[in-house]
């Protein structure tokens, strides 16, 4: 390693205090009963990360995604008007779903079965014979998913009236920070998709703790291994509501990458340095935003995970490299494709540990778990999550007690 | 070019990988990559890596828009030898249980699928 990369590293231990000590009951990742609390407290009544504005570029473009902690499929959709509307997947007539394409752009839509005609708003157009009806157009309008967007990201909030706008339960700090990032102005994403044995925090820990890095990853992570900080740990960690950031520590060891990753990486920060992206204040910083979305800056491009919940056992991933233009060049090609297959390289390396993870859990084996301080974000989130439970649980009781 | 040559001239010692690496979307080079043996990646691994620079030098002359086909031949070698420098270089004797892990991670949009 060369002398000018050594640089004074001291882990953050300090800012993770506050989350104490305690182990965590080890029921929280596999136990469906405490799964099917987390989706009524969390999933059906918190705003979820769910798409990019970039896929929404005209009126009239529209995506559908499918929520199967939820049995719901959403349609969010851009209006004449401009504006980003969200609905149920489902006629007001019998609750056929109204259309199977993940994408596209449409006039409105009409559902397969008895034609009702939708227009971008939600409103019913038209509908054969609809004299024989005994209810109004006017109450027939497809129901309506709040839907906002921060930093170019799409949220939905599956709760009817959400306690809270997606701007206040970011904090003014998070806002700030994402409407800065390059994904704010990406036009354009790769993505791969995968579905796991695993329960969704368990999955989404893997990535926030840099504890595994050394052993999972110690041939293609090899260059954030260092004499100062032999871990690869992060610099800084934040705490903001529900939501954390860490801030990764800049020493690698320039010595780790081949002549030919050194050429394409180099290739990259030149494309990203040209557009602005590098460097950058959000360049080192790692966004996880409650419950189950992070994004992260690394250099030449950011990239985004989503994890959404199947079971209490299994889940699904959304993996996204996002981009600011289209690529202008033969090199700018090759820049973003290695940088997508070491993503999803590296990725693939944690796939194994996960399963097995859930695997030992699911035994019962276990009564409980341990975080160390440089796992305090996992921490955070089991606080986090467990705290809205016990909320809900509160108000359950509450309910029968008025019943 | 002859009818045997099917990128540009400068780089003919590389028509031997043509027919294997010369993939012309993301998930399909992946997917040589997985079905490729450790020989078959080391050979194409030594025979293009070298060319790398040259071969980019050569189609950045260009707008992308306008590369032919040849030129695009060209460059998704280059794409896959992408793939192949993680086999080669990175995860080596583990790549077979690598590649097992990987087939998980689906492909789902690419911005580098040349039309």
């Amino acid at each position: 390693m060369n002398a000018e990369t050594v640089i004074a590293y001291r882990p953050p231990t300090d800012r993770t205090a506050w989350l104490g000590k305690d182990p965590i009951p080890a029921k929280a990742y596999h136990d469906p009963a405490y799964f099917e609390l987390e989706r009524q407290a969390i999933f059906m009544r918190t705003w979820l990360q769910i798409g990019h504005i970039c896929e929404l570029p005209d009126p009239g473009s529209f995506i559908r995604r499918d929520l199967e902690f939820a049995d719901a499929s959403i349609l969010i959709v851009r209006g004449k008007d401009g504006a980003i509307r969200a609905f149920h997947n489902v006629c007001t007539h019998r609750g056929t779903q109204l259309t199977g394409e993940s994408e596209g752009r449409a006039s409105g839509f009409i559902c397969p079965y008895h034609m009702w005609n939708f227009g971008l708003d939600g409103q019913l157009r038209s509908a054969p014979d609809f004299e024989n009806f005994f209810t109004a157009k006017e109450d027939c309008a497809l129901r309506q998913v709040a839907v906002d967007t921060c930093g170019g990201l799409l949220f939905v909030n599956l709760d009817k009236n959400p306690k809270q706008s997606l701007h206040a339960f970011l904090g003014e700090y998070l806002v700030d920070q994402l409407e800065q990032t390059p994904c704010a102005r990406a036009t354009q994403f790769s993505e791969y998709t995968y579905e796991l044995d695993a329960n969704w925090k368990l999955d989404y820990d893997n990535f926030q703790e840099s504890y595994h890095l050394k052993f999972i990853h110690s041939r293609s992570g090899a260059a954030s291994f260092t004499a100062e900080n032999p871990f690869g740990y992060p610099e800084d960690y934040g705490f903001y509501g529900p939501h954390r950031t860490q801030t990764f520590w800049p020493g690698y060891d320039p010595d780790a990458a081949t002549p030919l990753q050194a050429f394409v990486m180099g290739k990259a920060s030149q494309f990203a340095i040209e557009k602005g992206l590098m460097p950058h204040p959000t360049n080192r910083q790692y966004y996880a935003l409650f419950p189950n979305f992070f994004l992260f800056g690394s250099p030449t491009q950011h990239f985004s995970h989503t994890v959404y919940p199947l079971s209490a056992r299994r889940s699904r991933g959304v993996i996204r490299l996002y981009w600011v233009g289209e690529p202008q060049s033969a090199s700018e090609v090759m820049a973003r494709e290695y940088a997508f297959v070491v993503a999803r390289d590296i990725h693939a390396e944690d796939v194994n540990v996960i399963r097995a993870g859930q695997r030992g859990l699911n035994s019962g084996a276990l009564e409980h778990i341990h975080f160390q301080a440089m796992e305090g974000l996992c921490r955070h989130l089991y606080v986090q999550s467990n705290e809205m439970v016990e909320q809900y649980k509160r108000e359950q009781a509450a309910r029968e007690l008025e019943a | 070019m002859s009818s045997t040559e099917t990128l540009p001239s400068a780089f003919n010692a590389l028509e031997p990988f043509v027919d294997m690496w010369a993939a012309a979307t993301c998930s399909a080079r992946d997917e040589r990559r997985g079905v490729s043996t450790a020989e078959e990646r080391c050979a194409f691994f030594d025979a293009a890596a070298p060319l790398l620079e040259p071969a980019l030098a050569y189609l950045d002359a260009k707008p992308l828009a306008e590369l032919d086909t040849s030129d695009k031949r060209l460059l998704n070698l280059m794409l896959s030898l992408g793939h192949v420098q993680m086999a080669v270089e990175v995860h080596r004797g583990v790549e077979p249980q690598h590649a097992a892990a990987r087939a998980a991670m689906t492909i789902t949009r690419s911005v580098t699928d040349l039309v």
